[in-house]
């Protein structure tokens, strides 16, 4: 487990003194293949044993592994689409080899510090790590990129939003290790494993108290309305691989705090308190969520808000609970850590071909470049909860989760808000797509020299070889749910314990 | 000297003066006071624990307030006072609501707070008043991030909330163990340079620090 987390911090290191933008670019991608492969034997052991070094401080089990997974393939998605991306960057004079230099070593510190937050069993550590993960990802989208003052309004809200957020989550977190200390005393009274096996001795007034406020902190991180308002923002101004990476997984990260909560709250106050909160922020969520995918007239936003709606579902799915609701929100979980990446990665190709993020200035991408017009037309198809994509299956088991408890009104707002949704992604991406190309003649295509001749680099096949990949997955789950999948998620439903 | 401690209720005097210090924020015109304050706020906190390590002799308590003097009471006011001499800023903190009802709104968040939490969920220990203060310092500290216009007032009121948070977390299991506190005090630290650097970087681009001129990002 330690070599897993020392791998990105050397990668890091290594990035950072390295001084040919070429060479960086490859040495990331060849840390984060490195990281795939340490890490693979260490998530299939853990799935079937738990692992616990460090006193107890760091652990591993199939849920930790469930989430590592998508960190390491989405990092190593994004490390292998950035070399692409920074060189049309780095051509365009948006940023210098300062700055590569700086991205790569805090990409990969980035992945580091979402590594941690899966492994952590001790609650404050994990807490530490989320803010971590903050602080990391803030410069990722404010700084090092010339000409691009939003992103620093961006990054300011971000960085003093999910600050304020995350310091309620660690009151929260004060508040459960009191609640702990009460019952066993100092010793191990944070850790996880050990809060899980006297979770229903814990006082229920206290845990309340530290549900809510965890709930506040780690949902604000987590993306949840009302307290979403960074998100948009920080999505949509960072670099298209970051945003991959924090619609993808660090979102998922901060879920996964809630997640653990969750588990060790619930035996003492009783699974409707927990599952009504949750079923609340998922409502709103996917209600103000789709109100602005609506009338958004810009489409990294679009996918920002989509991602709103999209953490709504999960928080609906683990809202409901029962092996179904649960099974259901995991399995989202992995569907949007696919298609939401696949989005990114594909309008960031499209804003440097049009020089826009308004839909407006994107016509027939399809017809101009018709691979990328099919990824991204897959990718709108999935998000929009289209039959017979990844994302459809995973609404419909959460939807089905509702029908069998009998949540009516739930069941109905969900689905009134998903017929929302999905008309305003599909009409979004459906102007981008099938409109004439004709019409974007004044588009700035002058912006982007040499982009036709570059399209047969390397570095451009490697990212259309990623999303290609990621496509190939997003159909294939879209039909049927891999056993090493199924059991995974299994495993994780036992293990949060929530029946 | 312990029975000294408690016959004269020290800590009430010093969470008292913890408590002050943040009202006292509601009414201070120049940056350069409220960075001040923040110190004294600070030193204030670094003291009481040192004090409760006294009593309760624990010497990862001595190690905390060790930490926190020399975290918060030093190397962060240092960074703040270069932060603003280096973008030179007017020198006022412009608030958008007056002094006068902003330490209205004050007293009255502080009053609530005490409302709420009269009938004490939580009584741990060394003195019945610092949890009601340590969530009135966070309240206040969250009030100061709203009204104030400038980029480096915010992140002061930022800081009080977070010792308002050490205050309540110390006040209800006298503190986590040492490398928590440790690693939730380098996060913070690095939290404000960051924060620091951007403060710098907006003033650059936008030639201002009030924050009201970043509202390009809507809806």
């Amino acid at each position: 487990m330690i070599t897993i987390l020392l791998i990105p911090i050397i990668t890091s290191g290594l990035c950072y003194m390295l001084k040919n933008h070429r060479l960086i670019g490859y040495l990331s991608l060849a840390g984060a293949i490195v990281l795939s492969f340490f890490s693979i034997p260490a998530i299939m052991s853990s799935i079937s044993s738990p692992v616990e070094i460090l006193n107890g401080m760091l652990y591993m089990d199939a849920l930790s592994g469930y989430i590592m997974a998508l960190i390491v393939f989405l990092g190593l998605a994004s490390a292998t689409y950035s070399i692409g991306y920074l060189e049309h960057e780095l051509r365009g004079g948006l940023i210098n080899i300062t700055g590569i230099r700086r991205y790569y070593a805090l990409l990969h510190l980035f992945i580091f510090t979402m590594l941690i937050v899966t492994v952590s069993n001790n609650l404050a550590l994990m807490w530490i790590a989320i803010e971590a993960t903050t602080i990391v990802s803030a410069i990722l989208i404010g700084l090092g990129f010339t000409k691009r003052e939003l992103a620093i309004e961006a990054a300011w809200k971000y960085i003093i939003l999910c600050t304020v957020g995350i310091t309620f989550a660690l009151l929260g977190t004060f508040i459960a290790y009191y609640a702990s200390i009460a019952v066993i005393g100092t010793e191990g009274a944070l850790n996880w494993t050990v809060l899980i096996g006297i979770a229903n001795r814990l006082n229920p007034s206290t845990m309340k108290l530290a549900f809510i406020f965890v709930l506040v902190g780690y949902g604000t991180k987590a993306g949840l309305a009302p307290v979403h308002n960074w998100l948009p923002d920080a999505h949509s101004q960072a670099p298209s691989p970051i945003s991959a990476l924090l619609s993808g997984i660090l979102l998922n990260t901060a879920f996964y705090g809630i997640m653990r909560f969750v588990s060790i709250v619930e035996p003492s106050t009783g699974s409707v308190f927990t599952g009504n909160l949750l079923v609340i922020f998922g409502i709103i969520s996917i209600g103000i969520s789709s109100i602005f995918i609506l009338v958004q007239d810009n489409y990294k936003r679009l996918l920002a808000y989509s991602s709103i709606e999209h953490m709504g579902i999960i928080s609906l799915g683990i809202g409901i609970g029962g092996p179904v609701g649960i099974y259901g929100a995991l399995l989202h979980v992995l569907n949007h850590a696919l298609s939401k990446p696949l989005m990114f990665f594909a309008s960031g190709k499209i804003q440097s071909h049009y020089g826009s993020t308004r839909i407006e200035n994107v016509n027939g991408v399809l017809s101009s470049i018709p691979l990328l017009g099919i990824l991204t037309f897959i990718g709108a198809l999935s998000l929009s909860g289209t039959p017979p994509f990844n994302i459809f299956l995973s609404e419909f088991t959460i939807l089905k989760a509702g029908v069998d408890k009998g949540m009516w009104l739930m069941v109905g707002l969900f689905l009134f808000f998903a017929v929302i949704v999905s008309y305003g992604i599909l009409s979004g991406f459906g102007k981008m797509l099938f409109n004439s190309p004709q019409s974007s003649v004044q588009s700035p295509q002058s912006l982007t020299p040499g982009l036709l001749t570059a399209n047969r680099r390397l570095p451009d096949l490697f990212s259309n070889a990623i999303m290609i990949t990621i496509a190939i997955f997003i159909i294939v789950l879209g039909f049927t749910i891999p056993d090493f999948i199924d059991s995974t998620i299994k495993e994780c439903i036992k293990i949060l314990g929530i029946l | 000297m312990k029975n000294w401690i408690q016959v004269f209720s020290v800590i009430d005097f010093i969470s008292v003066g913890i408590l002050l210090t943040a009202i006292a924020m509601n009414a201070l015109k120049r940056i350069e006071s409220c960075i001040k304050d923040y110190t004294f706020n600070s030193l204030l906190l670094s003291l009481l624990i040192a004090i409760v390590a006294f009593m309760v002799e624990e010497t990862h308590l001595y190690i905390a307030s060790i930490v926190t003097l020399l975290s918060k009471g030093l190397l962060i006011p240092m960074f703040l006072r270069k932060i603003v001499r280096q973008m030179k800023v007017t020198h006022d903190a412009e608030p958008y609501i007056s002094n006068a009802l902003s330490l209205t709104i004050s007293g009255i968040l502080v009053a609530v707070v005490y409302a709420s939490l009269k009938e004490g969920i939580f009584v741990t220990g060394f003195s019945k008043n610092v949890l009601q203060i340590s969530i009135a310092v966070i309240l206040i500290g969250l009030f100061i991030m709203i009204t104030r216009r400038k980029a480096v007032t915010q992140v002061i009121g930022l800081l009080f909330m977070e010792n308002g948070l050490f205050l309540a977390g110390f006040s209800l299991t006298f503190g986590m163990p040492t490398i928590i506190e440790l690693g939730v005090l380098f996060d913070m630290l690095m939290g404000v340079i960051i924060l620091g650097i951007f403060a710098v970087q907006i003033k650059r681009y936008f030639a201002s620090a009030d924050l009201d001129k970043l509202t390009i990002l809507k809806g």
